[in-house]
């Protein structure tokens, strides 16, 4: 286990109303008062409402959206989409929340945190990430009229925030360097750069998240390292761009595994990756039809025709109900892969990746 | 008129995955012009790389009709697999290998221009719901096709976040 070490190196960097109302101002010609009537209707008695995303974090442009969070003791209704206004030509997007709504969430953030189990998107969808766009929003936002949202939690709100962010990039760090291995042992250089880019990319997010940097999602990535983090920004700007698919693609993925190992502390190898996930295929059967054989799901619907070494490899595999991959078999190594990349199987990680194992916050990124 | 059989629910399903990443393209779009008006190569570059992903996604969806998607991080490879004889599958790879920073944003932003209205020239046009006018047309068409989805039993397309039961729990 490594110990981590040192208090985060780089102070957040966030923006005061002043600032954030001169620029949407700049922008749009609309001031808080016009934003705070146009949302008056959805505010209960004592709701507060924080400004959070993209403009508040000093990013964002002049096409960027205002996000809002509204909640407070009386709120009794949550919103199960975000509420779109628009003024002049600025769009704000509103989040009612429940009173208990931030508490349940922060106290899951917590639950997660302090267990074993993988954090496995259970957050939101890996891409769309609702709950950690919400709590960070709620973490770093900024109220706008009321007081600040407080949840119920046993220590920084911001730190538990910043916690699970670096959690969830750990984990999505690991699976996505395991698969870019397993990709270029299965014959897919294509897949097997892609998956390295995201294991490089995601080990960079675990980075800025453990030096308490706040959550502005994917797609601000280039911008944050540029502007906060200039000790990572070659390493993003050499991984953010594939190989061709004539080059040596090998090279690429073994160095964006090496550099995910250096910044998280982990061994990312395929043979010790391989010994912590399983797949599962669900109720996929292989059913041999006179000389063809086919794998079946009657759960998805789907049918797909394999050939004997594929079926070989099938049975083949280490276990029912969930199998793990032998490094030294190369053609269970490359249908477990084929499955997964088309969907017809997952993958499941044995357990996560508790922030106290990682060293991400071990160099100063600034 | 076209039968589909059997393969109705797998049809209606496809077609409707492909018309939410293309009603989704207008968000792309929008990142990408305010960045490009910002000078905020990083969105950009990133912009050009979901632009390409969810094209090639919309035109393998559209051509294929092949169930399951796989997980998130393994789309874009799914997608230019399934469309490797496509006549746009360059420029789908193009966006998706994503650019070195001699390249201009102004060029990167052609790309993907370019890339979005080939693929609608062939999968259609859809209501911008970022707008005051495309809002309700892009609320009344995606009521329609999950309409058409409950009739086969299918899975609607929105996030599962936005019509889970709990987790949230504030936002369910």
């Amino acid at each position: 286990m490594l110990p981590r070490q040192g208090l985060p190196t780089v102070r957040v960097r966030l923006s005061d109303r002043g600032a954030v109302e001169a620029r949407i101002a700049s922008y749009h010609g609309v001031s808080f008062p016009e934003v705070l009537a146009a949302v008056d209707y959805l505010r209960d008695p004592g709701d507060s409402v924080i400004a959070g995303g993209s403009l508040t974090l000093g990013l964002g442009n002049r096409l960027s959206d205002l996000d809002i969070v509204i909640s407070g003791p009386a709120s009794a209704e949550s919103s199960r989409v975000p509420l779109q206004h628009w003024l002049k030509s600025l769009r704000v997007d509103v989040w009612k929340l429940r009173a208990d709504a931030m508490d349940e969430l922060v106290g899951r953030a917590e639950a997660v945190l302090g267990g074993e189990g993988p954090v496995a998107g259970a957050f939101g969808d890996m891409f769309e990430e609702a709950d950690l766009k919400l709590l960070h929003r709620v973490a770093f936002g900024l109220p706008i009229e009321g007081p600040g949202i407080q949840p119920a939690a046993s220590r920084s709100y911001r730190a538990i925030a910043g916690d699970l962010l670096v959690r969830e990039y750990a984990e999505r760090m690991r699976e996505a360097a395991f698969v870019a291995q397993l990709a270029l042992a299965a014959a897919d250089p294509l897949g097997a750069a892609l998956s390295a880019r995201l294991a490089a990319l995601s080990s960079l997010h675990a980075t800025i998240y453990a030096h308490g940097l706040p959550f502005t999602g994917d797609k601000w990535l280039g911008e944050r390292v540029t502007t906060d983090a200039p000790e990572l920004a070659e390493r993003h700007a050499l991984y953010s761009v594939l190989p061709e698919p004539d080059a040596d693609v090998a090279a690429f993925v073994r160095s964006a595994v090496r550099a995910s190992e250096h910044l998280s502390g982990l061994e990312l190898s395929l043979a010790a990756l391989a010994a912590q996930g399983r797949f599962d295929a669900g109720d996929l059967e292989l059913y041999p039809a006179g000389t063809a054989r086919f794998l079946v799901s009657v759960d998805r619907d789907g049918l797909w025709e394999v050939t004997d070494a594929e079926a070989a490899a099938w049975n083949g595999r280490s276990g029912r109900g969930g199998w793990a991959c032998d490094p030294g078999r190369a053609a269970g190594l490359k249908l477990s892969y084929d499955l997964y990349a088309a969907g017809i199987a997952s993958l499941r990680w044995e357990r996560g990746l508790p922030v106290a194992e990682l060293a991400f916050a071990r160099e100063d990124i600034a | 008129m076209k039968a589909s059989g059997s393969g109705a629910g797998r049809l209606a399903w496809c077609q409707s995955q492909a018309l939410w990443l293309n009603l989704a393209l207008v968000a792309r779009l929008e990142d990408l012009e305010g960045a490009v008006e910002a000078r905020q190569s990083g969105l950009v570059r990133y912009s050009a790389m979901a632009i390409g992903e969810d094209c090639a996604l919309i035109l393998a969806l559209t051509e294929r009709h092949e169930k399951p998607l796989p997980v998130r991080s393994m789309r874009a490879g799914w997608a230019l697999a399934r469309i490797r004889d496509h006549a746009l599958w360059p420029e789908c790879w193009r966006l998706i290998r994503s650019f070195e920073l001699s390249q201009t944003n102004e060029e990167i932003a052609a790309a993907c221009r370019r890339l979005v209205a080939s693929t609608r020239a062939i999968v259609g046009q859809v209501p911008d719901g970022l707008t005051h006018d495309g809002y309700f047309p892009m609320l009344a068409l995606t009521r329609e096709w999950y309409k058409l989805l409950d009739a086969l039993g299918q899975k609607g397309f929105f996030p599962d976040e936005w019509t889970r039961d709990r987790s949230p729990k504030g936002t369910a």
